[in-house]
């Protein structure tokens, strides 16, 4: 059978977007409800998460056949697609829009454009947030929509997705919080020290949940009757994937981090290897869902996609027509 | 009205790939596409009680396609005649629509110039039937056998609609509700 | 707009996003479309070319021949064989090394005349024999190459004819007097297909075969494997490969001893029938049991089913040609099977074509009459392998001439022993063979024992190459000729002259290039060597054919138009001939249940069981160290003998060599599906990968034939250019004489034992080692142990006195001893008892001593070659306008009142006037001018105003008399 139609740009596209995403909900939860007035630590995140975006769509952009004119995405109303392309681009603009009304902070030549737009700060990180919000659960429900899939088509996918999203973001707005061009003031760090506080208590919960959303997932799979999935999620638990799943995706991506969490106090362990751990995990979650697009198998179909030849084959390569040899 | 489907006699076909090779030479394909594997497992059971059955596929023209309403950019669309096709005009090859396919039947080619790939997929070779609407597919056309047989099945005269209304015909995956239109008569004994 | 340059179908499309359409427009302006002929393999299906500006911008299958409009992939990529990048298109002339891969193109002509030179040197040094040719198969007009050895004098010429049909045809006909080529199906209601699948090789037959048996007709299949074809049969005997011998005893066997033979027929038409009965009375289905791996219930039930549904048909296979020392064995069975169970010539049954009487056969076309009685003796293999080769052809030949009328080519089916002539190069033995000409052939894929014939190819002091690529033959030459192919000639079908039914098709385009056709190819070689031009009358192969049909009387005055116009030309079916000629077409009429041709020539003349050459029976010591079947030649899509590899649209499906095995003996040799493993010999060892799948029996394996590897660089590796031995079955055949068929000279290709492994870690590649040659086959014992005429033939020939006559042999006639007759040397006409010579081919009598024939209408003799007549006193009978004379006779005829009987002259006339009167048509001629005169008056007819004319007066009249006013 033909494989991995999608390659690794676009795993890294559905990772980046949801961890931007995951950024932008969580800071706006923590501005507009959490700790209002203190917009400015959430400025370094957001850039964060701006920077995903933009990579993230020069993943997405460069994986198409034709990028030239990628803008063809918003030539229909109905397909899924559009309505990420559409999301992700709310969300970056607002994003920009936030982080701007704070750069003025740093380098005085916007400090104009910054006192202009800040009074709406708060409005752009909702905005953004919302679309962040999006821009998750997009990510699991247009791989699940492809229903072909044995192992995307599930309810669970999407949940699963949100959820490393806004772990992910998490870890993320851990790592960055209170960064340029937060003015260091006072209110401002003990703003940042009291969201790290609570998002390590979040975080837990979110890895707790995720864990269990996994091997719901994948277990259930296991004992499904879809022979397609079963095979699958066989490939996970005992299979060739077997040792990304259970060490890396399982055991380091979130095992290993909630009991840093839960454990570490202070420590660097808890405060940085975690969130990068969590973040690993996250990546490596993308890959291997993008990977798992396991198809039902025509009779037959993987043994003859087996036999012919690879694109590099001496034959494919040797001759070039309109070229006489002899 | 006019619903193109193709109907496969299994009982007859041999597995020789004629169609396949027919279907890439003449829709001009790069190599590593192939619109209409004949695939197999090989010969079933234990030596000598065996048997051998070949599948061959192409795009199912589904009335109800999977690959038609994802498209971002419109490019695969569905004509009324049931023909499902690409336009490549259009086509963004963000391959939302080979994910989408149930069958694996469709792709953008890897040979072809990195920054022009396109998606591509049977179109019951449309565009011959655009020259000469009377005509049909290549791969229907050399096959010794005569195991493809092409028609329009809401013609009740077609040989199509004869063989489907008459014989007991299985369509490939209707679990995913895609509404299938190649009709496949079983080889379920060797028995022509 | 993007080019792409690789898409599979080769042509130079665009294709691109900006792109309307992929569609060749055949209704657009200038667009001719030419009916052509498949040219890739036998099966020469119909194809329509369309041409524009003279190219070809797209073929179809044509649904009016008799192929139905199917194309199969080769036939499909006909375009893609005409453009290919790897085409050779000039005369490449060496200036490197042998092998190197330097060359000069030169312009054809050129080429010709260097070839010329060089091989009339070498025909002056060492005889016309010491130059030798190898064919290829379906892709020439072999009749021309024949027509140039003859003339240049050497009767070595060969094909891979003894793998394919060619001792089958001659087991049949002598038995039966001809081979079965046709089957007449559509009456059947029984088919056997033996060794043979259309379901790979001929898929417009396989089409036919399918609607039959929808329609109730049987088909059983006898296949090692569980082949296309047998997986649609109704009954199916997995057999042991090469032991298709023991399976025809016992069903002889069966059917005779069950009573299921034709008693009529075998009682009015068959002779010695008692002798075989008593002959194949151990060959029970019990004794073939353990030698074919089949229950002998199911040998019996085949036997019965083919016997009892009749009329029924045997198709014939290529595997009875391809096991060795128990090839012809098989096949002259098979040929009593269908002969005693009254399936020869009838309705329904296995039609008995013959030469054909109408169109010239390939043997008149051949100049056979040019080649040297002493140089037919030469003929390298003929001392051995009889049945084909100059020996047992002229026997056959003569055969034919008396009861045909017409005989069978000497290509094919008189040829020398093609692994007999690469070893000849080798040791010189019996002599040293010096030039070759390949033409349509790579050898070192398509003969026995590859690695041999590779050194033979490498050794070869003048090697000469014709073909569409760059084979690892054609890498060894000195002269590489470019040949036209598929679309750029026209395509004749006549299957060897051995039917006389014949297709046509067109030529779309002008050879590109330069490139020429082979009957091109020998007759500037032949003009160049100093052959008379008269002998070469014909510049084109239209030429060529439109003389070949012309015998037919059709209305056309062309080839082309015969092919737009009639296409395919059958002669009127006609069965039951045998009834109508009075007999078989054998030396005694009869089937000869013991063959007398055979016994002449020192052979059995009943099928006498030999098993395969390695077997584990009857070699128990070499199916110790290797336990596994192998079988191998046989043909499988997409590719055709070696041919194809070239083709990217077809190789992508099938890029690497798969051999077959069976999941338990995979389970036990621990190989995967995909796995590469090595299959070896006791002659050599190749690679390929494991097909596991339950299609052959536990113990036996099956790999395709052919495999190089064109997209290599052949002048890397001079042991193995372009990967010819690492994947090649020929490596793993035997060559040697007691392996090969003592009657037909078939080398073993079926039924070998062998050991497969798998490549290991540190055993992956191909090494030197694996290519060194040996005489006789062996990997362990590299190099020359044994000179040709030391080999030992498997059976000693037995001897036979020929009769002497019974009565006197008059001066230029021969006596025959199987009907005790006498024949006219030269024309082969019977000696009647009347006295008169009969013809075989129209049943007509000639006058014994001038030949004239005897024209029954006008009781008279005719000589056909000057048209004149003469009295049956042999006198020649005078004419006069026209008009036959009667001199000094009274009138045979009644004379009109007013005309006078003219005695001394003999005819009528009116009054004095000079005119002739001729009673078939009731007017008057005029001897000096030829003019119509009316009876009465003598008046001019005037064609153009209908008119009759007084030529002393100039009055017109009417032709009721009545005067015409001006």
């Amino acid at each position: 059978m033909k494989h991995h139609y999608w390659e690794p740009p676009i795993a890294l596209y559905l990772f980046l977007g949801g961890l931007a995403g995951g950024i932008l909900f969580l800071s706006a939860i923590f501005n507009s409800f959490v700790i209002p007035g203190y917009a400015e630590i959430f400025a370094f995140p957001v850039l964060v998460s701006l920077v995903c975006v933009a990579i993230g769509c020069v993943f997405l952009v460069v994986d198409l056949g034709q990028p030239g004119v990628f803008w063809r995405v918003w030539t229909t109303s109905k397909s899924i697609i559009k309505w990420g392309a559409t999301f992700l681009v709310i969300a970056a603009v607002f994003a920009l829009l936030f982080f701007l009304a704070f750069i003025g902070d740093a380098w005085p030549v916007f400090a104009g454009l910054s006192g202009f737009l800040k009074p709406a700060a708060d409005f752009f990180l909702i905005v953004a947030g919302f679309f962040g919000l999006c821009i998750m659960m997009y990510t699991g429900i247009m791989l699940s929509t492809l229903k072909a899939h044995a192992f995307w088509a599930t309810p669970a996918l999407p949940v699963l997705f949100t959820i490393s999203a806004i772990s992910t973001g998490c870890a993320a707005i851990v790592l960055s919080i209170g960064g340029w061009p937060m003015a260091g003031t006072l209110e401002n760090l003990f703003a940042a020290v009291a969201v790290v506080e609570v998002l390590h208590v979040i975080d837990i919960v979110l890895v707790v949940a995720e864990l269990i959303v996994l091997l719901t997932m994948v277990l259930s799979f296991l004992g499904a009757g879809n022979v397609t999935a079963k095979a699958a999620a066989r490939r996970w638990v005992r299979g060739s994937y077997a040792l990304l799943f259970w060490v890396g995706m399982v055991g380091l991506g979130l095992v290993v981090p909630l009991l840093m969490y839960i454990g570490g106090g202070h420590s660097a362990a808890s405060t940085v290897v975690a969130p990068i751990l969590v973040l690993c995990g996250g990546c490596l979650l993308r890959f291997m869902v993008v990977n798992t697009d396991d198809r039902a198998e025509i009779p037959g179909e993987n043994r003859y996609y087996n036999r012919v030849a690879k694109n590099d084959a001496e034959f494919i390569t040797r001759w070039t027509y309109g070229d006489n040899e002899f | 009205m006019t619903r193109y489907v193709m109907v496969i006699d299994q009982r007859r076909c041999i597995g020789c790939h004629s169609c396949t090779v027919a279907c890439r030479t003449w829709n001009k394909l790069p190599l590593d596409i192939v619109y209409n594997p004949v695939v197999t497992e090989g010969a079933q059971g234990t030596w000598p009680n065996v048997h051998k059955t070949w599948t061959p596929t192409l795009c199912m023209h589904c009335a109800n396609p999977e690959c038609v309403p994802c498209c971002p950019s419109g490019a695969s669309q569905q004509d009324e005649d049931g023909t499902v096709w690409v336009d490549p005009k259009k086509c963004l090859s963000c391959k939302v629509c080979v994910n989408a396919c149930p069958y694996g039947m469709r792709d953008a080619s890897k040979l072809e110039d990195r920054m022009h790939r396109f998606v591509r997929k049977c179109t019951f070779c449309r565009d011959k039937r655009q020259l000469d609407p009377s005509a049909q597919p290549y791969c229907v056309l050399t096959c010794h056998q005569k195991a493809r047989i092409f028609g329009d099945l809401d013609d009740p005269n077609s040989e199509v609609s004869k063989i489907i209304g008459s014989v007991k015909t299985e369509r490939l995956f209707e679990e995913f509700g895609t509404d299938p239109q190649i009709y496949y008569i079983p080889d379920l004994g060797g028995k022509a | 707009m993007t080019e792409i340059s690789k898409t599979s179908s080769g042509l130079k499309g665009l294709v691109c996003p900006d792109t309307e359409s992929t569609e060749v427009d055949i209704h657009q302006d200038g667009v001719e479309m030419i009916k052509s002929l498949c040219y890739f393999c036998h099966a020469n299906c119909g194809v329509l070319a369309y041409v524009k500006d003279g190219d070809v911008i797209k073929i179809e299958g044509d649904p009016n021949y008799s192929s139905q409009g199917g194309l199969c992939c080769r036939g499909t990529s006909a375009l893609l064989h005409v453009n290919h990048p790897a085409r050779i298109n000039h005369v490449l002339k060496r200036v490197g090394e042998k092998g190197e891969g330097k060359w000069e193109q030169i312009p054809y002509d050129q080429g010709i005349q260097e070839v010329a030179e060089r091989l009339n040197q070498i025909k002056a040094e060492s005889g016309a024999e010491a130059v030798a040719s190898a064919g290829g198969t379906t892709r020439t007009d072999d009749w021309a190459r024949r027509r140039f050895l003859n003339q240049f004098g050497t009767p070595n010429g060969f094909h891979n004819a003894l793998l394919c049909w060619i001792p089958t045809f001659m087991a049949e006909t002598c038995v039966a007097g001809w081979s079965p080529f046709e089957t007449d199906l559509g009456g059947a209601k029984c088919l056997i297909l033996w060794g043979m699948n259309p379901g790979a090789s001929t898929l417009g037959g396989m089409n036919g075969y399918t609607d039959l048996q929808k329609a109730g007709m049987k088909i059983i299949v006898v296949d090692p494997r569980y082949s296309e074809t047998a997986s649609k049969a109704d009954m199916w005997l997995p057999l042991r490969p090469g032991t298709d011998a023991a399976l025809a005893l016992a069903m002889l066997h069966t059917i005779i001893y069950e009573g299921l033979y034709d008693f009529q027929f075998v009682n009015d038409w068959c002779d010695g029938f008692d002798e075989l009965r008593e002959h194949v009375k151990g060959y029970t289905p019990e004794w073939a049991a353990p030698i074919t791996w089949l229950d002998a219930e199911q040998i019996r039930a085949a036997a019965r089913t083919y016997a009892t549904n009749r009329p029924g048909c045997i198709q014939w296979g290529c595997t009875w040609d391809q096991i060795g020392r128990a090839s012809t064995t098989g096949s002259h069975a098979i040929a009593l099977i269908r002969a005693i169970c009254g399936n020869l010539d009838v309705p329904g049954g296995d039609g008995m074509p013959g030469p054909s009487l109408g169109f010239l056969t390939d043997e008149e076309m051949e100049a056979n009459e040019c080649l040297p009685e002493e140089q037919k003796a030469k003929q390298i293999g003929s001392n051995k392998f009889k049945l084909t080769s100059w020996p047992g052809y002229q026997i056959i030949s003569d055969n034919a001439r008396r009861t045909w009328g017409k005989t069978l080519p000497t290509e094919w089916f008189c040829e020398a022993h093609g692994p007999s002539v690469f070893k000849a190069i080798l040791t010189g033995d019996p002599y040293r063979v010096r030039a070759l000409i390949v033409n349509a052939t790579n050898p070192v894929n398509s003969y026995g024992d590859a690695k041999m014939t590779l050194a033979a190819l490498k050794q070869c002091e003048f090697l000469v190459t014709v073909d569409y690529w760059m084979t690892p033959t054609a890498l060894f030459s000195d002269y590489v000729f470019p040949a036209a192919g598929a679309l750029e000639r026209p395509t004749i079908v006549t299957h060897y002259g051995a039917t006389d039914s014949f297709m046509g098709g067109r030529r779309a385009i002008q050879p590109k290039y330069d490139r020429h056709t082979d009957m091109v190819f020998w007759r500037k070689l032949g003009l160049a060597c100093g052959q008379d031009p008269a002998m070469w009358p014909w510049e084109t192969e239209e030429e060529a054919y439109y003389h070949i049909l012309k015998p037919l009387g059709l209305p056309i005055s062309n080839y082309n138009e015969f092919v737009d116009r009639v296409r395919m030309y059958y002669p009127p079916l006609h069965q039951n001939k045998y009834i109508t000629n009075g007999g078989f077409w054998t030396p005694s009429g009869k089937v000869e249940c013991n063959s007398s041709i055979l016994r002449e020539l020192g052979y059995a003349g009943m099928p006498t069981y030999v098993g395969c050459c390695e077997n584990e029976i009857d070699t128990p010591e070499i199916a110790e160290e290797y336990p596994i079947v192998l079988t191998t030649g046989g043909g499988f899509m997409p590719y055709h003998h070696s041919e194809h590899f070239q083709m990217q649209g077809i190789r992508y499906l099938y890029p690497d060599p798969y051999f077959s095995l069976n999941p338990e003996l995979a389970e036990k040799l621990n190989i995967k599906y995909g796995d590469w493993c090595w299959i070896e010999t006791r002659r050599g060892r190749i690679k390929m990968r494991a097909n596991v799948e339950p299609e052959v029996h536990p113990n036996v394996v099956f790999a395709p034939r052919g495999w190089w590897f064109p997209e290599r660089d052949g002048s890397a590796d001079l042991d193995n250019p372009f990967g010819c031995l690492e994947s090649n079955v020929n490596v793993l055949t035997s060559v040697d004489d007691w392996d090969c068929d003592p009657m037909g000279g078939s080398w073993a290709n079926r039924g070998l034992m062998c050991k497969v492994y798998k490549c290991g870690e540190f055993d992956k590649e191909y090494k030197k080692s694996d290519t060194q040659f040996s005489i006789p086959g062996s990997a362990k014992e590299p190099g020359i142990h044994m000179k040709p005429s030391e080999m030992k033939l498997d059976r000693e020939p037995i001897p036979f006195e020929k009769p002497q006559p019974e009565i006197e042999v008059p001066e230029g006639y021969e006596w025959v001893w199987q009907n005790n007759t006498l024949y006219q040397k030269g024309t082969h006409f019977r000696l009647d008892e009347s006295g008169w010579l009969i013809n075989p081919r129209t049943k007509g009598y000639h006058d014994a001593y001038t030949g004239w024939r005897y024209d029954s209408a006008s009781e008279c003799l005719v000589d056909d070659e000057t048209g004149k007549m003469y009295t049956m006193e042999r006198e020649e009978i005078p004419f006069l306008a026209g008009v036959r004379c009667y001199p000094g006779q009274d009138a045979p005829y009644e004379v009109p009142e007013q005309l006078t009987w003219n005695k001394e002259k003999g005819f009528a006339q009116l009054g004095d006037k000079p005119y002739v009167y001729d009673p078939n048509s009731g007017w008057m001629l005029d001897p000096e001018t030829g003019a119509y005169h009316d009876a009465y008056y003598g008046w001019l007819y005037d064609a153009a105003t209908a008119n009759l004319v007084d030529e002393a007066t100039g009055k017109r009249y009417d032709m009721s008399y009545a005067p015409i006013e001006e």
